[in-house]
Parts: structure tokens; sequence; C-alpha cells
């Protein structure tokens, strides 16, 4: 569905070199710290900045030669709406419905309801949370194969977040339809996707399947004498701390079979961010 | 049927699934031939992401639980009730072995051992 092949972007004090890939019937993730690029891949991968180098393939497609036809396939959630705040939810469906063929007005006005969006509210006038919710419902409005997310929970209460997911794992019951979605929040990312990119500086520093970084990634919390005496072997990261070591590895059963006494706690998303950029290499 | 995940066990969510499945044709709540949920729908309903439910699915069919049919989904095999009941004999057996294991380990002696197991067995009687 989407390929980027050794991409490579520079701005002032910003690199980006990155490859991923996104499968059909997958969801995947880009997770990252602020600054970390995230913003950019999305960008690249839409065609709205020109890329030095690598090659970069949408639907199939150099994403600067995909013509409309092959745009409304894709459905896009980008940090600003585009849409004029002063138009309301009625004028933006008429507008939906000139661009895109398959643009279903009532389907759309049903959802809008359902979100509980005033239909007849300028845009400027949405909290937060409603605007996150609009500009999701207008992405996945038209059937598009590629929805391409950045960051669409940014700003939303914990409940407003569960339903704009629920909005997805939805619109990913039809076959062959593909995310890719970024995020800060870890929680949502875990329960969402099938795999995800781990970004930092521009590159790519982990790439892992979601049940595989759940199940089999997590965290030993050894004194000096144990973290002397312990097999490295499946070791990724390390880190002091006051107790000793805190050590990443993404074996645990491993240890849980071979070493006794050592505290192992199970993978999350949150730890494993932090350990790949801030934890040492042995 | 009803599976339930436990988000912080150690036990990988795929394998939780397993089980409960396991479970399910066990106790007759999922009849040989049923068809199970598709994947994307049973990851949508337990939030948890899909190739997690493909990976417990994949698991099913290597151990002869579950076919899975291009195109038409995963339902449950026929007649599995002995293969299953040998998988809990034999949970059963280790669960004894770690109990003995335990017991030597603090210098109990067999008989001790043995006067203990039969003392539970009776008390268990329910």
């Amino acid at each position: 569905m989407l390929k980027l092949n050794n991409v490579q972007k520079t701005y002032d004090n910003f690199s980006l070199n990155c490859s991923l890939r996104l499968r059909p019937g997958y969801i995947t993730g880009l997770i990252g710290p602020n600054g970390a690029g995230k913003t950019t891949v999305f960008k690249s991968a839409l065609g709205l900045i020109n890329v030095e180098k690598g090659e970069i393939s949408v639907l199939g497609k150099d994403p600067k030669k995909l013509k409309s036809i092959d745009k409304q396939e894709i459905g896009v959630v980008l940090s600003d709406s585009g849409y004029s705040g002063y138009l309301n939810v009625l004028d933006i469906s008429k507008l939906m419905q000139n661009f895109y063929p398959s643009f279903d007005r009532d389907v759309f006005l049903k959802q809008c309801r359902q979100f509980e969006l005033p239909l007849q509210k300028q845009i400027k006038d949405f909290s937060t949370g409603m605007k996150a919710k609009f500009k999701l419902l207008t992405a996945m409005s038209y059937n598009a194969r590629l929805l391409i997310l950045d960051e669409p929970t940014a700003g939303l209460d914990v409940i407003a977040r569960e339903e704009l997911l629920d909005g997805i794992r939805d619109y990913m019951e039809e076959k062959e339809r593909s995310v890719l979605i970024s995020s800060h929040i870890s929680g949502d990312l875990e329960s969402i996707c099938d795999d995800l990119y781990l970004i930092d500086q521009g590159k790519i520093v982990l790439y892992e399947k979601t049940h595989v970084l759940l199940g089999e990634y997590g965290l030993l919390k050894v004194s000096e004498e144990q973290y002397q005496v312990l097999d490295k072997k499946y070791v990724l990261r390390i880190k002091k701390e006051p107790y000793g070591y805190r050590v990443l590895s993404d074996h645990i059963k491993y240890y849980m079979e071979n070493s006794k006494d050592i505290i192992i706690e199970k993978g999350s998303i949150d730890e494993v961010i932090t350990m790949m950029i801030r934890g040492e290499c042995l | 049927m009803k599976i339930v995940i436990h988000n912080s066990s150690m036990q990988p969510i795929y394998e939780q699934i397993v089980d409960q499945i396991k479970c399910g044709i066990m106790n007759g709540d999922l009849s040989s031939g049923e068809n199970l949920p598709s994947v994307r729908s049973l990851a949508k309903e337990l939030r948890v992401s899909a190739l997690t439910v493909k990976k417990s699915y994949d698991v099913l069919e290597q151990e002869g639980f579950v076919v899975t049919v291009h195109g038409k989904g995963s339902y449950v095999a026929s007649a599995n009730q002995n293969l299953l009941l040998e998988e809990k004999k034999k949970e059963v057996e280790a669960d004894l072995e770690k109990a003995i294991l335990n017991g030597r380990k603090c210098g109990m002696s067999e008989k001790e051992i043995t006067d203990l197991f039969h003392i539970i067995l009776e008390e268990s009687i329910c």
C-alpha cells in the first residue's frame, strides 16, 4: 500500500533517513518523541514535500504523480483540517459530494450525528474533540483504501479517543484497507496497531509486531551483582539506576526460565520507547 | 464465546486467547464445525491488534484445534476432545511435579508429601 525506501530529507538541523512499509490489511503505527520526524514521513508519503533521495510508492505510484482519481483512494488526517472555519458540517458535506463520487452524504451525516457533532455550527467554533472527530469522519467518508492519520487522537479525552479508535476498527472490517497512524499515546497504538515503527531523530530505531513487543519484550530490574552474572544474550538496552540496572530485553521468556529472583516486567510501548531512546547499548 | 483478556498478566495476549478458545472447545461451548469470529471482528471486540488474533488462530491451527479455509474463515476442527484431555493431563502432571520438587526443596520426606497429597485430595472433594 505504502512503501518508503531510504527516503532522505534535510532541514536546517534535522535530517530524515527512513524506510518503512505498510502492508494491505494492516494498521501500522509510527511512534516517536516530538520532533522525531513523524510528520515529515507523512508529508513525504503524500508528496507534500520534496525529498532529496529514495523512493516512495503510494498505492503503487509515485506520490507526485497521483491523479485525482488515485487521491480518492486515500483518506488523510493532518494536524490542520484544511477546511475554512466559516463553513459548517452541512456545507462541507456538499463540498465533499462534489469532490468524491463515492462520498455517501446520508451515511456521513448519520455518523456526524452519532458522534454528536452539531451540523450547523461553524467549524471554527468546534471544540478540539469535535474537530478531531470531524477530521477523521471526513477522511473515512469516501471508502478510501488507505488512511494516513497523523495524530488523530491528539488533545482528546479518554472517552473520545476510544470512540475514535472504534471508528477506525469498524473501518478496518472491510478487506484490503490499510492505515498508517501516529500517536503520542501508546495505549492507543497498543490496542489498535498490528505493527509499529519507532522513529527517533529521523531514523527508524525499531520495527516490531505489536504482539511480539507486548509479549516478548520486557524489563529486567537487577542489582549490580545480578547484572554482573546476567546472561547478556538478549539484552537490547541498559540504563543505570540507583538500585543497579534496568535492562530491556526482547526475550523475557528466556530470563523467566533461566534467571531466578529477578524482577521481570512485561513490555509496554512506553517503556520500550524510553529505553530504546535513552538507554545505552551494550 | 466469551474471552476475557488480562492486560497486565505476564502471559502473552495471544496465549490467553488460545487457552480460552481451547477451554471453550473442551467444555463444549464451541462445538466442532462451529465458525470462529473473523480475525478483524474478534480483534475489535477484544481491543487487541488483528495480528495478535491471527497469531492465536495460527497456533490453534498448528495444534489441530481449528481449521482455516481461505476465504471462509476459521472453524473448530472435529473431534478433538481426546487431544485436549491429553493436553490437560500433561498440565496436571507438570503441576504435580512442581509441587513435589518444591516439597523436596524444603526437606519434606516422600511420606510427608504423599500424606499431604492424600489430605488435599480428600478435602477437595466437591
